[in-house]
């Protein structure tokens, strides 16, 4: 869900990757025990997105010429 | 995998409907191909566009290429107002022919426009008038637009033309409809103005005024919502109403250019989310509707458009005029951009619309309690400037500042602030407002006395102020001048090569001053009927300057 809002708001964006990749890292660890791990890859592949979006758009307006 | 495919489909469609979908169409329009546009047929002036050079903020320029500026007012008449919810005066063209004019209406906020104000603002040396329209007597019903009205601006623009007057045509709103009714004394729809009452969707949100700000009101905010959500497809109607526009005046070089939207209000929505996802997604379409620029996704219409959405030409394929895209209203009070500035279109001439009122309608002044002006805007009057300079180079648009103004007491305070920093800016402007009627006036002009003059005395203030000494003209975009309204002196520093063609400096009538041209340009000087004087300067090589001496100003007044 924080992967999904941080592509509307980028706010979001540092939020859910820390998520995603905590809830990975755990999913990893239990051996089996947890599960989600799909979910957790589209939270961080979207957290990403949402982060890649928010530092390309402000260096481009500082960068600007 | 089911469940991962659909996981997949979920995020790349919340990302095409959101920041990265809107930052791809964005950017994408860097490489995508102008529309094509064949040189325009000759007219009463001579055409206009956007263009650019390495390094440097784009700027508006003649076909020599060289950088124009443009002054002018903008006269508020062809509006319409609440309770009313009609046109002020005719709009027939024949109430106004052979130099007739109705009668003055006190019952109007305006003023009728006139031929006689179009001469009064070529004496004051106004090469540019900013003409509002309403949609709600464009589209009186939908799908049915009023070709009476487009008449009677094309009247106008005629009278523009003879003028050497360019005309921006300005798609308007105040506080998004006169449409939006009042349920209580707080709501004052005569200060509304805007959408069709058919395009006015409030969703039964009471209409009452919070703040005492017009558009602090909740019906204004869910009519606001809705249209950017394309409620109904009304934005697709507005698509319409542009191209209408822009059908009749495809081949008008008068027309310098359009206004797509005026002061647009964020409604329920949030920065920066507004302007990305929403507001400048719209220009786009705008655009392309009116251009048959290519920009963003094939999409459907009549409901909600994200941002990745472009549209479909209109059958106007006017690619030569400018654009105006005003940055918005919350833009305006912050003096401060509210959304990242990525380029709009691959259309070329794009001009992003400052509204430039610092200290007046900047959060200032408008929340003293919380906010001191001592220290907002903490750049001061340069902020709004510097800032939307570099938000239009970062868009790839031009700069014009298409509306500041301020009550006639704040003169030396506000408006001599504002046009030192259209100087060291290089940008033209459109003063808000032409002449106005009632108390507490804006106008350049002040209230008749006479219930039925069409104005009184021109303001000693602002005749000071606004009729300037300014270069017209030149190739070198570099160039710094400096007007001092006081004493009436100007300095111009430029550089130029042999065969550049001239900067040509207007001096009006106020100006009594000798001009002197030195360095690397030849001068010449030619005399106007009404007083005022065009200085050539034309470059032989390397720095030359231009001044005017110190003369006390000689205003018309009367």
């Amino acid at each position: 869900m924080l992967g999904l809002l941080a592509m509307w708001f980028g706010v979001f964006a540092p939020f859910a990757i820390f998520t995603a990749t905590r809830s990975l890292r755990r999913i990893r660890a239990s051996n089996g025990e947890l599960r989600g791990a799909a979910s957790a890859t589209a939270g961080l592949v979207a957290g990403v997105l949402g982060m890649v979006v928010i530092v390309a758009g402000v260096a481009y307006w500082i960068l600007a010429v | 995998m089911i469940r991962q495919a659909l996981l997949v489909l979920v995020v790349t469609l919340v990302a095409l409907l959101t920041y990265p979908g809107a930052m791809l169409a964005s950017f994408a329009t860097r490489i995508t191909a102008a529309p094509a546009a064949a040189r325009g047929p000759a007219g009463a002036l001579p055409w206009l566009h956007v263009q650019r050079r390495a390094g440097q903020i784009p700027y508006i320029a003649d076909e020599e290429g060289r950088m124009v500026l443009l002054h002018g007012a903008t006269p508020a008449s062809l509006l319409e107002f609440g309770p009313s919810n009609s046109a002020a005066y005719p709009l027939e063209p024949a109430a106004y022919e052979g130099g007739q004019c109705p009668a003055n209406k006190a019952s109007s906020k305006y003023p009728p426009l006139c031929q006689a104000d179009l001469a009064q603002m070529a004496r004051l040396g106004f090469n540019l008038m900013r003409l509002p329209l309403s949609w709600s007597l464009l589209e009186p019903e939908r799908g049915s637009f009023n070709q009476t009205y487009l008449d009677r601006v094309a009247q106008i623009v005629d009278w523009a033309g003879d003028e050497h007057i360019y005309v921006i045509v300005d798609i308007h709103q105040n506080g998004y409809s006169n449409y939006v009714g009042a349920s209580d004394s707080s709501v004052d729809l005569g200060q509304y103005s805007g959408a069709p009452p058919w395009a006015t969707i409030t969703d039964g949100f009471a209409s009452h005024v919070y703040q005492k700000q017009r558009e602090v009101n909740p019906a204004v905010l869910e009519a606001t919502t809705n249209f950017w959500y394309d409620r109904n497809g009304i934005q697709d109607e507005y698509l319409a109403a542009l191209a209408f526009i822009a059908k009749r005046f495809r081949d008008d070089p008068v027309v310098v250019g359009y206004g797509i939207y005026n002061e647009p209000l964020i409604g329920w929505g949030l920065p920066p989310g507004y302007e990305d996802l929403l507001l400048f997604p719209f220009y786009r379409r705008a655009i392309d509707a009116i251009t048959g620029a290519h920009d963003g996704l094939p999409c459907w219409s009549g409901f909600f458009m994200p941002a990745v959405c472009g549209y479909r030409g209109l059958g106007a394929g006017d690619a030569r005029h400018l654009i105006f895209l005003d940055t918005g209203l919350l833009r305006e009070v912050t003096d401060f951009p509210t959304h990242l500035s990525m380029p709009v279109s691959s259309y070329p001439n794009v001009v992003l619309a400052l509204h430039a009122y610092t200290h007046f309608y900047t959060i200032d002044h408008l929340l003293p309690n919380l906010v001191s002006s001592s220290s907002y805007p903490w750049g001061g009057y340069d902020q709004s400037y510097s800032l939307a300079e570099h938000e239009a180079r970062s868009m790839d648009a031009a700069l014009f500042v298409t509306e500041f103004g301020n009550p006639p007491g704040d003169d030396g305070r506000l408006l001599a602030s504002q046009v030192v920093e259209q100087e060291i800016h290089r940008t033209g402007f459109a003063f808000w407002t032409w002449k106005e009627n009632g108390s507490g006036p804006w106008g350049v002009y002040a209230p008749p006395v006479a219930s039925t003059d069409s104005s009184g005395c021109l303001r000693a203030d602002r005749e000071q102020l606004l009729a300037r000494v300014y270069p017209r003209a030149t190739a070198d975009t570099s160039v710094t001048f400096r007007y001092d309204s006081g004493d009436g002196s100007f300095q111009l520093h430029a550089s130029g090569r042999r065969g550049d063609p001239p900067t040509v400096v207007y001096v009006p009538p106020e100006v009594s001053g000798s001009v002197n041209v030195s360095g690397g340009a030849e001068g010449s000087e030619s005399d106007s009927p009404d007083g005022s004087r065009l200085v050539f300067a034309t470059p032989t090589g390397g720095k030359f300057n231009v001044y005017v001496s110190p003369a006390p100003p000689v205003l018309a007044g009367c």
